[in-house]
Order: C-alpha cells, then structure tokens, then sequence
C-alpha cells in the first residue's frame, strides 16, 4: 500500500464537491496504469482554462461535460505525471497514466492532519514513507529517520535497549521548555516524554514514549518544520512536530490483506577504545592494588611475575587482554508482526500486532514491545463520517547502572590491564561483591544485581465523526486520548557501590493526555470571479495533560536478594508528585489559491494557558505564507525547466509555562549530595521530626508566554522533467520572553528566580537535493541529499547575567548552560590557561598546566552541519538503500575517555612509555615574554596532565561519518507466486551503523548520558553505541 | 470540557483555575522550619567544611579526591559552592529567617530567639571561612538581587547599618527570655524545647565570637567576655552543650559518618599521622577514643603524602563512634564546654579577663576527656602523670601554645573551630605538608568565594585563599 491510496479518499470527497458546470460536449472513458490495469479511482480529470472537472469512478471511470471552446483534458493524480490530451471529436478517451517519480510534488499531512499538495505550501513540510522505516534492524522510529530529513538533529543515548533519542528541529528554541517536536499519530496528540525518574548521573536511560509505536505500522511520517507549519497546534508545536500516520484498510476495495513481517538482527557493542597491552595494574610504576590506572610496571619486570591482590591472593601479574569482550554480549533483536487490512468503498478495517524482543549488550538488560492496534472507518448511509482507532501498548525495558564511579558503566573504563576480569570471583556466597577497588564493584556485580526496570502500559485512541453539512461546509469533531503508566524500579542489592546498604526504588508514573478538537472547514471555488479557491478553517481545541509520580524509595535493606520494598527499614525519600494543566485554544486557517500559481496562507491562534496568571492567560499568534510557481503562470515549462517554486512565510507561535511556576514554594528539607545525604523527615532518637525549607526558587506573579518568531524563504526548483529536484529554505528563528529560572546570587537566599527574559536566535539552511539518476526498467537510481545547517546563539539572558545553567542534573563544574554568545546547551567548565596568544600556560614548577580557569565555555555540541544522503537502487526485484551520514563539528564531553586515558589503559599511552614526555605550551618568563615549555614529565604525568573529569581535558571532537543504514530486499517475481496464497512476498539483509569514521574519538561519538532532552552532548559513563545487522522477511496473503 | 464547548466565558476561567501546586506548600509553621534549619547548620558545620578544617590542620588526611587535594593546600572557587549556597544561604540562613518572619506574626518568640541565634552562628562560619559576606542586605529574595558585601568588621562589631553579631545573638537571648505564644519541642533537636539551655548556648556564643575577635579588637573582646562572665548564665557543663544529634537509619545520619563509613567516597580520608603522633606524644588517653584501630595498629599516613596506600581500606584509621556515633548520630558539636573554659583560659592569660587561667585550661581538658569517655579516676590519673602537660607553668607564649593546642584536641571532629583557632593564633605549631602545591606553597587562610557569586553579583571579586580574613592579623 502506498502513500496515494491512502489519500484516495480524501481526494474524492474533496474534488466531487466541485460541482458540475453547464456543458456543450460529453467525453468518457477510463484512467488506468501499468500497475492498476483495473482503473484508478480517484483521477482528477478537469478540462483545461475551466474550473470544470471531475474524478474518476472506483473502476477508473469517468464521463465529463465539456464547455464549447475548451479542447484540452488534464488527467492528474497524485503520484502520477499529469497527463494534458486534446480532446478534438473523441467521445471515449482513455488514459494510462505513469507513475511520477516526484517525491518533493507528493501532497503531504500538515496540522490537524489536513492534506495538502506539497506545490501550495509556504512553508516546509518532509514526508518520509513507511517502507524506509520498516524492518530497518531497529526498533526506534527516531533512529530510522536519521539523515532522511532536512533541517534536524537527531542523536540517540545509546546502544542500551530502549534508550531514548533525542530529536530537535531547526534547533533549539526555548531555553527551559521542552524542545522535542510535537507528536501526533493519526491525529493523536502523544506524549514523547522521557522522565528522567533516577539521577542521570547515576542511574540507567529510560525510553522516548515514541518508542512504544511499532515501525511496522507506519504509512507515512511527515516533519513539520518551523512555526508555520506547526502554528495550527499552537504553543504544543512551537518546537516542530512529528506526524505519523498507520497503516489502514484505506485503498483495498473489497479485498483483505494480511502482511506478516519477521525480522531477526543482532547487535554488536563498539568498544569505547583500543587499548594498550604492556603496562598493568598501579601508579608510577609500581604495583598497587586498588588503582583504577594501569600506570603499573611492565609485563615481564622482574620482580613482578605475581602481586598481592587487594584481597590479599596471590595472583600473576600479566595481560587479561579483552575484558571488553568479556562483558559485552551480542544482543539480538526479534521483531515480528502481522496486519490484517480490510477496505471498500465506504469502510476500512485494521487489525495490526507487533512484538519487538530484544537483548542488549548489556547483561541483563532488554527491553520487549507488544502492540496491538484496531482501527476503521465508515461513511454511514446518513452521509456521517464516522472514525477511529485503538492501540495497546506494553513495553518492558530493564537496563543496568550507568553514570560515574559506582555503576557497571563508570566501572568497565576502570579496568586494570592486568585484572583478571573474568576469571576473578566477584561475589561471595551471600552475595556481597568482591572487587580490586571496593567499595565499588566488579562489573558483572553491578549487572546481576543493580537493575533497572521499566513497565509501561499505554493506551491511545481517537474518535472522530464528521458531517458534510453542504458540499462545501464539513464539521468535524475529534476526541483523542493517550494515557500510560510506568511502573519503574530501580533496584541496588546490598552491596552496591552506591548505596551499600541497598536501596529499591519504585517509581508509577501516570500521564494522560485528552484533546477534543472542532474542526469546521469551508471550500469555496471561484470567490470572486474566476480563479480564486477558499478555504477557510476555523477550530477549537481543549486540551487536558496529567502527570502523576508516585515515588517510594526503600532503604537500608536486610535481606540480599529480596527485591521488594518491603525489605527496607527507611522510606524518607517517598513523594507523590502531580500536576495537571488545561489549555483552550481557537484557530483558524484561510486558504487562498489563485489559479493553482499562487497560494496564500492566513492563520492565527488564540490560546488561554491554566499555567498563566489567571488574569492574563491568553496569547494571540499568527502566521502567513505564501507560495508563488512562476513556471505555471508564465507557462515556463520546458524539457529543462519543470518548475519553480517560491515560498516563504511569517510566523509566531506562543508557549505557556509549565504549571506551579507562579509561588515560591517550600519543600520537604533535604540536605547533601551523593557524598552525604539526609532527607527530611529526619528520624533521630526515635522520633521522625518533619521539616520544611523554602525552595531555591522565586516564583512570579507576571510570568507571560514564550514566543517564536519565524521569517522563511526558499525555492523549490524540479529540472529534466523532475528528476533533479532542489529545495532550499533558509530560515531566521527568533525566541523570545523565555521563561527561565534566572540563576540570582545565592546570597539571597534563593539560587534562581523565575522570569521572562532572553533572546535566542536561530539561522539555518535546510535542504534537500534529488535526483533520478538512472530511471530504466530494470535499474534505477535515485539519490536523496539532506543538509541541515544551524547557527543557534543565545544573544541574550536577563542582565548582569551572562551564563545560567540548564535544568537537569549535572556534575558540579561540569555544566551544560546557556551562555551569551554561544550556542546553546554549551558546557561551562575549567579551561586550559592559556596567555593572550593562545598559548597554553604551564606552571613551571610541575611541568603540568597552570591551574585551569573556572567558569569557562569549554564545549558545543552542536554540530557545523549535518547531511545524509539516501539511495535507493532498484534492479529488477532488488531494491538496495544506502544511507550515509556525517555531522561535521560539535563536541562531546567524555567521562569514559578520560578514564581510559589518564588511567593509562588506551593503546597510545602504551607507546613509548618510559619515554620523557613535555606538555604542548609555554612559560611565563615574570616579564610578559613566554618560552616554550621544555619541562619533561613523565607518560603518567603527561597524560594525567591533559586533563582530568572536570576540565577541557575531557572534550572531544564528535564530527562522525558513517554509512548509517544498509538494506537489500528481493521482492518475489508475481510468476512465482502464482500459484501461491501469496500476494507479495520479500525477503532482505539490512545493517545500521556498519561503518563510522570517527576522527576525533576513539569510539562512536553518538552518545548522550541524559538521551533526549536538553542536555545534550555528555557521555558520563554511558553504554556505547551498537552495530546492527540482520534478516527480514515479509509476505502479504 | 463541556464548559470548552459551549465556549463559556466564567465558566472557561474556572476551568483553566487549576495552577496551585498540590505538591507543595506556599506556607509553614515554625515547627517544620526550625529542625530543617538546625539540619542545615549542623551540615554546614560536619560536613565539607569540616572535612576541609581537618585536613588543614593535620588532623585528617586526604587520600583521594578532594581530601587529599585540601591536603596539598589547593583550594578555589570551585569548593564549598554546596555548603555556601545549600547548606548556609540557601538552607540554613533562609530557613531561619523565614522561622523569625512566621514566629514574629504569631508571637513565637521562643522560635524567633533560637532562629536569632542560629542565625549568628552560621553567620560565623560563613565569615569566617570567607571574610566579608553579604550578611545585613542577604536573604531578601528578590527584593536585593545583588546584595552587597558587608566587611567582617562591620559583622562582628557592628556599624551604623549593620547589626553585630553580637547584638543579634542579645536579640535572640532577650526573645527566648520573653514569653512566647509557642514553643517548640522535639522540633528543637538541639535543646528539646529548652529555653534556659538556649540562653546559655547565646551566651557561650558571644564568648566564642568575642574570642574570635580577640587580637584585633581585644578590647571590644574583653568586654563582651566580661559582660558574659557577669551574667554567669553559659555552658559550664557537658549536659549544656549546643549539639546536634542526627539519626542512625539512611537519610537521617550525620554527613561526617555517611562520608567516612558509608559511601563509595569513604576511602578519601584517613586519619593523619601527625595527630595520632601529637596524642601519642602526651600519652593522651584520648587517642583510642577518637581514632580507630581496626586492625589493633593505627593505620594513617602523612598529610600530603602520594605513595601507595596502605590496604585493605578496612585497616584504615578514621573518626571514631566520638564523632559519627554508634550508628551515624554524630552529635555535631556547636558548641561546648570544653571550647568554653578554653576560651575563658586565653581570655584570662591574654585580655585578663576575670577567671584563672589554668584553672579553666585543666577544666577544659577535664571536661573533654569527660566527653570522650573517660571516668574522672582516668582523667585524674592522666593529670597525675601528665602533670607538665596539663600546667601553664611556662612563658605567656608558652601558656597560650599550650592552651590552643589542648583545645585543638578537644575540638577533635570540629575542623571549623581548628580552622579558625589555628589561624588566629599559629597554634598548635603545624608542619608544612609533604608535595604542598597550594598558591604559593602555604596553607589557605581564607575560603575563596564561589564561582557562582563570583559570576552571579558584581559585587563579588576573587579574593585567592593567601588573604587573611580580618580578624587574623598574623
């Protein structure tokens, strides 16, 4: 089923609706296609100069009255070529029309999931078929989309099952606000939600609710890109959105499908580095037992054939070369479906179940997917409209610790070479670790005995009916609702590095979300006079969000193993956390299309905000865009020139705060960090003594919405008849009013107040090249390109302030900010001292660098620019994709690599040991002249030198080429299936992240600790990335 | 949704009236402020701070991490932002102040009393970590955004526009001696409601504060010690001592225990030699008390020492049950008598203060030993053996090295008041550190304000940790 079977139906209620006009000669026949011999429902057929016309019947039939002096037919449907025929004396014409390879021409789902011809928009929509997403060797529908669309960055957290992945598009725009695009699936306003519950500095990365939908069930998704595009969702959409549309029955005339899909992949882990094989355990050259450098002597010194090991064993001392290999497991990935699809004329059925199960690479880790998704539709002989559908969700993820120090993460970059990693016992018979470096714990302690669990059950639908009240005036209402909970636990035995006395954590997190929306659409054709077509939207939205977290964290456990709460003595971190908001919105949307060459887009929304002071909590924003095709009105269309395109458009969308902002507000007391800790109510001498403390911050009384203002232009230009395609766009996207907790001086008594303030600019090109490079019968090629270029700066804060730091948990000197002349999400962290020139300043007393500088941007992780280019090569039944990706600059933060390197165990620190090293820099000589540094030091001190956690040290060039995603499927010949049940059957090998080029770093830089959200760019001990690969099968009976 | 609908306006704004958090209060009672407050002091007095004071003074060593970087001399504006901010400014101070605001609407003037004294005392330990502080325009939430920096000068002595410390803790006794409408209980984890204990902790205060003064405003010293010892309403005994007790189950035990004992940080710190070596040297019966010896041997190292460390971290030597408790408890020491007759010992030797000096030094020893465990049969064999160690039978310079190192012993657990009392005085006399990096090679005398006020009020500057603070003049 392909995208313009879905758009069918709603291309013939919308075309009948024209009308029939006076009428001098009647011409008939039927539109077919080398694919549908049968007819094609649904072809425009309209008689050029007129506004007369009609559509062809379910058989591809149609009859049309034309006007005296009118001689041309035009015969178009989407994803056909228009075909123009002169009429003459011809009663019966009939037509083949062929398939249009035009993929930038296709109509495309804006807001409120209205269709559209892709010619009349001002703004930039991407739609990306279903078939590039299925069976791609990878759950995540985010992951899929990487380097297929223009104008966004798309990163995942990991290769831990389920982790989340952060997408943002055309960057970032609100300071504190959520920046991940709207989710709509099938018109269903979704949480994509990440709820980082545990410290993510500890902890374990939960999935993106965008997770839980099942790629097999995707049509089509398209990316609304821009406020403009967006503005009819209003304050939701202000980052964007993302709008998915499942499969239907939509299309199969009187015919039932059943496809049936399989696929099966494994997953290979890539290892954080390579590391060196001389050198073991211990610093300066001497054995120590409880170091986490290999810094040791030389394998082979005399003397050191065997060390006493931290419990007190003798033990050899010698190589134990692949503990990477030994923790690391091949995960594999079973994905399978079936989909049972029903259609006729006036109703369509889907039935679709999916299950995804997948093992990490991670012991003990996974994370399993079950869908189950029934939806219909039907005309009633009343003419009613009426629709929906339902899908149940149940997602299961369990995943270890990551995060510095005491998890199975921060511990695996930490391995002596010459610890026995797998041969060592590393738990007694009661379960308590046994380590070189207690008290954290071996690796495999952590896996089998620190777990993270998530169990989502989710449920979304929609309700829709509709009423064509004339044959120009529709009313529709649609109710949607999405709700799940996530019963979370984190789980830490007695034992662990973090809590040594144990610790269950429970979280249930509940989240709903309910939309009612008043959709009341007008066509009119010839407005006024001939050549103009309304249309004119009006809408009304109401919309309720619930959040609900029930947290109850259990201390100081008894029994090892008995993972309940039940087993704990102290529960003083438990909390119910709520919080509801409601929104109303009105809209409206006026189309104005003047002789298909010129189309002009008028919207505005007016929403009213719960989470606004009560006495101004509406906020009006509007838009405009237009879109203008010379080529049509000066009729410029040649064998070279097919089209251009100029669009552009103006737009504001608004955004209200999050609810509660408005008091300053007390708080449980709770003092302390992960060195010391206690929590209120305080239990001491018997008694449990409550006590409460202001929180750290002001709220405000005068807190307004956030806005966006949007200036776009672009062209899109078709050559060869289209088979170059060009679209470019050029965007300038401004914030404003931010709603931000301005950072105060603490001395206040208060660490931040919240404000409206700030400004942030972001600039970007997006576009997207195609070409049909080879187009015969039994080969062809075409070649996407997508470029995404932002230049996002935060021009300004609140005054005095120059840098704040973002929301979310970070280490202290370490901190992802915004910062005035930076891009955001920069991290601020000590610097290198350098003197004016640059040069790096070292203290000559110790030949290591002076000491760093505090407070200084050190890291961006944005990126200069990102592009992918898709191919898919067709020969006979082979059809083969390519995906190559790049992003080119951008910077990652790495806990791990650090490690590695100043603990002395990445191959290079491995070369040249004994060797005198000097540190790249100079010396102040007292008088304002520097000399170069000629200090030896040696390979410990050098590497130590470059830089420890909390330094400039730990930056890293995160530009990564890869060839993303490699797919070969065979479709079976029709002559073979003859005589089979089947309809279509393929089978196909597909690979993600085969190949990378990283020159920067020595492992796969596309990994972010805190996955998706606004932190981006920290990899605090993380899982690494995966390599997928694999076999799919699909059949349709 | 029905009242979306029909689009209808009064019934939309009831609609939309839903922005009160149901997750946390706009207002308490004292009664809730006061133990987070008092948490909070005790956290700002046990927890970094401490760890630092102990290293810097030889009475802990650092082994990794930040320990063992404090015990090479190196400080700066990255340290203590959690202990200015969350556990004094944001925590404690901003607590207090809130508990004076409610206890003055409904005439609670046993909490405003206690908030006033608490108040003074953690402002004692900002200043005299940091030197000038905001203190007359701080905590004003948004009304003063940037509030200024008052000089340490004008905090202990006052001036026109800011009130002394001093004077602050008088307003506090003088709340506590008036009649309140409320009165706290076992919220008062300090002193269990009572208000006659609160009154000789403000009055031990003023005697701490004056002796923190007491070389640069000797005068101003002396008389308030004299105005004290008038009064004769302070601390004199152990069962009087401002202390603050923590709990012994997860989330309630002292910061000093969860570090030492508990976290994966606990390997950090370790006892330092040269403390042990100090005790051993006076034969102190103290040491087995304080120190532990998991293995029957002390096992310490030196301060800034860089070699391998001894294993296996169980054998290390750390506080003893004397500072954490049994199971956590602490107490965290504010105040004590022990601190109290030293002070009255330097006061008598160097201001004349009323008093004997040697007979408030030998009670000080007393009532320490007492406290750490001793019965007075031990505490009058040690003195009987001891005889040279527990007289000032030598110069005025002789005496008052021998008073401060004695109460550098008896404030074992404090690194604040070993902090501070080393700095006023270059007693007890302390080696340099081995691999001592620092600025220059020398002991930080002050704490560097945090980088986040640094960056955050311009009226802050960087002030590097080789500059006295005013009170220490040598």
């Amino acid at each position: 089923m392909n995208m313009r079977k879905v758009l069918l139906g709603f291309c013939f209620v919308f075309i009948t609706s024209m009308g029939v006009w006076a009428q001098s000669q009647t011409v008939s026949g039927r539109v077919t296609s080398a694919d549908e011999p049968e007819g094609i429902p649904g072809v425009s057929v309209s008689v050029k100069g007129t506004t007369v016309g009609t559509v062809t019947d379910l058989d591809g039939s149609y009859t049309v009255s034309i006007p005296e002096n009118a001689s041309v037919l035009v015969f178009s449907f989407v994803g056909f070529r228009t075909q123009e025929v002169p009429v003459g004396n011809r009663t019966e014409i009939n037509v083949v029309l062929e398939a249009d390879v035009r993929v930038l021409s296709e109509v495309v789902v804006t807001a409120q999931n209205i269709e559209r011809n892709e010619k009349s928009l001002g703004y930039n929509v991407q739609s990306v078929r279903g078939d590039v997403i299925s069976q791609r060797s990878e759950p995540n529908i985010l992951n899929t989309l990487q380097g297929r669309v223009a104008g966004v960055n798309i990163g995942s957290a990991s290769g831990s099952p389920g982790a989340s992945t952060n997408i943002n598009i055309r960057g970032i725009t609100s300071f504190t606000g959520s920046n991940q695009p709207l989710l709509v699936v099938d018109g269903i306003i979704m949480s994509n939600d990440t709820d980082n519950t545990q410290n993510t500095l500890f902890g374990s990365q939960p999935s993106n609710r965008l997770g839980d939908i099942a790629p097999e069930m995707i049509e089509s998704i398209n990316i609304l890109k821009g406020p403009a595009a967006s503005v009819l969702y209003g304050s939701r959409a202000s980052s964007g959105a993302i709008i998915i549309t499942t499969k239907s029955g939509k299309g199969l005339q009187d015919k039932t499908e059943v496809t049936v899909t399989s696929s099966f992949n494994v997953q290979d882990p890539i290892h954080y580095a390579s590391l060196q094989n001389d050198y073991g355990q211990g610093t300066t050259n001497n054995y120590v037992s409880t170091s986490t450098a290999s810094w040791g002597p030389r394998f082979g010194t005399p003397g050191f054939e065997t060390v006493v090991n931290t419990q007190g064993e003798e033990v050899p001392y010698r190589l134990y070369p692949n503990h990477f290999d030994l923790f690391f497991n091949q995960g594999r990935i079973w994905q399978n479906g079936v989909t049972l699809a029903s259609g006729s004329e006036n109703d369509n059925y889907i039935l679709g179940i999916n299950t995804t199960n997948q093992e990490g690479i991670v012991p003990n880790t996974g994370f399993d997917r079950y869908n189950v998704q029934l939806g219909g539709n039907k005309k009633l002989n009343n003419g009613v409209q009426i629709g929906g559908n339902i899908t149940y969700v149940k997602t299961k993820q369990r995943n270890g610790t990551a995060g510095n120090g005491g998890s199975a993460m921060g511990q695996i970059t930490r391995i002596p070479r010459s610890y026995d990693f797998g041969g060592t016992q590393w738990q007694d018979e009661l379960g308590a670790p046994i380590y070189y470096n207690p008290p954290s714990t071996h690796p495999f302690w952590s896996t089998e005995n620190e777990m993270f669990d998530s169990n989502v059950d989710r449920v979304f639908g929609n309700f829709t009916v509709g009423y064509d009240i004339a044959d120009w005036l529709n009313v529709t209402y649609r109710v949607t609702a999405d709700t799940y909970t996530d019963r979370r636990k984190q789980t830490l035995r007695i034992g662990a590095a973090r809590n040594p006395q144990g610790q269950i954590r429970e979280d249930m997190l509940f989240r709903s979300e309910i939309n009612g929306d008043l959709l009341i659409t007008m066509n009119k054709s010839d407005l006024f006079g001939t050549g103009i077509n309304g249309n004119l939207l009006l809408g009304q939205n109401i919309n309720q969000r619930d959040f609900q977290q029930i947290s109850v964290t259990g201390d100081q456990l008894t029994i090892f193993g008995f993972d309940n709460v039940s087993n704990a003595a102290v529960f003083t971190n438990s909390f119910e956390s709520r919080n509801r908001r409601r929104l109303i919105g009105h809209y409206a949307q006026l189309n104005l299309d003047y002789n298909d060459y010129l189309f002009l887009e008028l919207s505005g929304r007016v929403d009213q905000s719960s989470t606004l002071p009560s006495d101004n909590n509406a906020y009006f924003y509007p838009s405009a865009a237009v879109s203008f095709v010379p080529t049509d009105l000066f009729d410029l269309q040649s064998s070279v020139l097919s089209q251009i395109k100029l669009k552009g458009n103006v737009a504001r969308v608004g955004r209200d705060a999050t609810p509660y902002l408005l008091a300053t507000l007390f708080g449980q007391a709770s003092y302390g960090n992960n060195l010391a800790q206690i929590n209120f109510p305080l239990s001491v001498g018997g008694a449990n003594i409550p006590g409460f403390f202001p929180q750290s911050r002001i709220g405000s009384m005068n807190l307004a919405p956030e806005f966006v203002d949007n200036y776009e232009v672009g062209m899109v230009l078709g050559l060869f008849d289209y088979r170059l395609e060009l679209d470019f766009t050029l965007y300038n996207m401004v914030s404003t009013s931010q709603i931000f907790d301005v950072a105060i001086s603490p001395a206040t008594g208060f660490n931040t107040r919240t404000t409206n303030i700030g400004r942030m600019i972001n600039k970007g090109i997006e576009s997207t090249l195609r070409a049909l490079i080879v187009d015969g019968n039994d080969f062809s090629w075409d070649a996407t390109l997508n470029f995404t270029l932002i230049r996002n700066e935060v021009v300004e804060i609140a005054p005095d302030v120059d840098n704040s730091t973002i929301e979310g948990n970070s280490f202290l000197g370490i901190a992802p900010s915004i910062a005035v002349g930076h891009p955001y999400g920069v991290i601020i962290s000590t610097a290198f001292p350098r003197n004016d020139n640059g040069d790096l300043l070292i203290n000559p007393a110790t030949g290591g660098f002076a000491p760093g500088v505090p407070g200084q941007v050190i890291a961006n992780q944005q990126p200069d620019f990102v592009v992918g280019l898709a191919n898919t090569l067709r020969y006979k039944n082979f059809t083969l994709d390519v995906l190559l990706d790049a992003q080119v600059g951008g910077e990652l933060y790495s806990f791990g690599q650090v490690d590695l390197r100043s603990g002395g165990h990445i191959d290079y620190t491995g070369v040249d040991r004994d060797m005198p090293r000097i540190l790249p820099g100079v010396i102040a000589n007292g008088d304002g002249t520097y000399r170069p540094n000629n200090i030896q030091v040696p390979a410990q001190t050098y590497f130590a030198g470059l830089g420890g956690l909390a330094s400039e040290g730990a930056v890293f060039d995160a530009s990564v080429y890869r060839v993303r995603e490699l797919a070969l499927n065979y479709s079976l010949p029709a002559n073979l299936l003859g005589n089979t049940p089947f309809g279509s059957a393929s089978i196909g090998v597909s690979a993600r992240n085969l190949f990378f080029f990283a020159p920067g770093f020595p492992a796969d830089p596309e990994v972010n600790t805190q996955g998706a959200g606004n932190i981006q760019g920290m990899d605090l001990s993380g899982p690494p990335q995966v390599r997928n690969y694999g076999v799919n099968l699909r059949f349709t009976l | 949704m029905i009242c979306g609908a029909l689009l209808a306006g009064t019934a939309c704004t009831d609609f939309l009236d839903i922005n009160e958090s149901p997750n946390l209060p706009t207002s308490v009672t004292p009664d809730v402020l006061l133990p987070a407050g008092l948490a909070g002091t005790a956290f700002a007095n046990n927890n970094e701070l401490n760890r630092f004071g102990s290293i810097i003074t030889s009475v802990t060593a650092g082994a990794a991490n930040s320990p063992a970087t404090y015990d090479i001399y190196t400080i700066d504006g990255a340290n203590f932002n959690n202990q200015w901010r969350f556990e004094m400014y944001n925590g404690s101070l901003i607590t207090y102040r809130n508990m004076i605001e409610v206890g003055e609407e409904l005439g609670a003037t046993s909490y405003t009393g206690i908030g006033k004294i608490m108040t003074a005392y953690t402002f004692s330990i900002a200043t005299d970590f940091w030197g000038d502080i905001p203190y007359s325009e701080a905590l004003l939430g948004d009304q003063n955004t940037s509030p200024r920096l008052d000089t340490q000068e004008s905090i202990y002595l006052g001036s026109e526009e800011v009130q002394s410390l001093f004077d602050l803790v008088r307003e506090g006794i003088a709340d506590l001696q008036s009649s309140s409408t409320v009165n706290p209980g076992q919220d008062d984890i300090v002193y269990g409601g009572n208000s006659e204990n609160w009154i000789k902790a403000g009055n031990a205060l003023i005697l701490k504060l004056a002796n923190t003064i007491s070389r640069v405003a000797p005068d101003r010293a002396r008389q308030e010690i004299e105005s004290v010892l008038q009064g004769g309403n302070f601390i004199q005994n152990n069962d009087e001592n401002m202390v603050f007790t923590f709990g012994s189950s997860v989330g309630s035990r002292a910061p000093v225990y969860e570090y030492t004992y508990v976290t994966a940080f606990s390997n950090d710190m370790m006892i330092s030699t040269r403390f042990k070596d100090l005790l051993e040297s006076k034969n102190d019966p103290r040491l087995p008390l304080f120190v532990t010896r998991p293995t029957g041997e002390y096992v310490t190292i030196d301060n800034g020492f860089r070699g391998a460390l001894p294993t296996p971290t169980s054998s290390w030597s750390r506080f003893s049950s004397y500072v954490v408790g049994d199971g956590g408890e602490g107490p965290v020491r504010f105040i004590t008598n022990a601190q109290v007759q030293f002070i009255l010992a330097e006061s008598a030797l160097l201001l004349g203060t009323p008093g004997d000096a040697e007979e408030h030094f030998q009670n000080g020893i007393r009532s320490s030993m007492a406290l750490a465990g001793l019965s007075t049969g031990e505490i009058d064999d040690y003195f009987e053996n001891n005889s040279d160690e527990v007289s000032l039978n030598g110069s005025e310079d002789e005496n008052w090295e021998k008073i401060m190192t004695q109460k550098y012993i008896a404030s074992y657990g404090n690194g604040v008041e070993q902090w501070n009392d080393y700095r006023r005085t270059g007693y007890p006399v302390l080696e340099e550190h081995q691999n001592a990096v620092g600025i220059d090679g020398t002991r930080p005398v002050r704490a560097q304000y945090i980088n986040e006020e640094v960056a955050r009020n311009s009226n802050f500057e960087v002030i590097l940790p080789t500059v006295p603070v005013w009170w220490d003049i040598d």
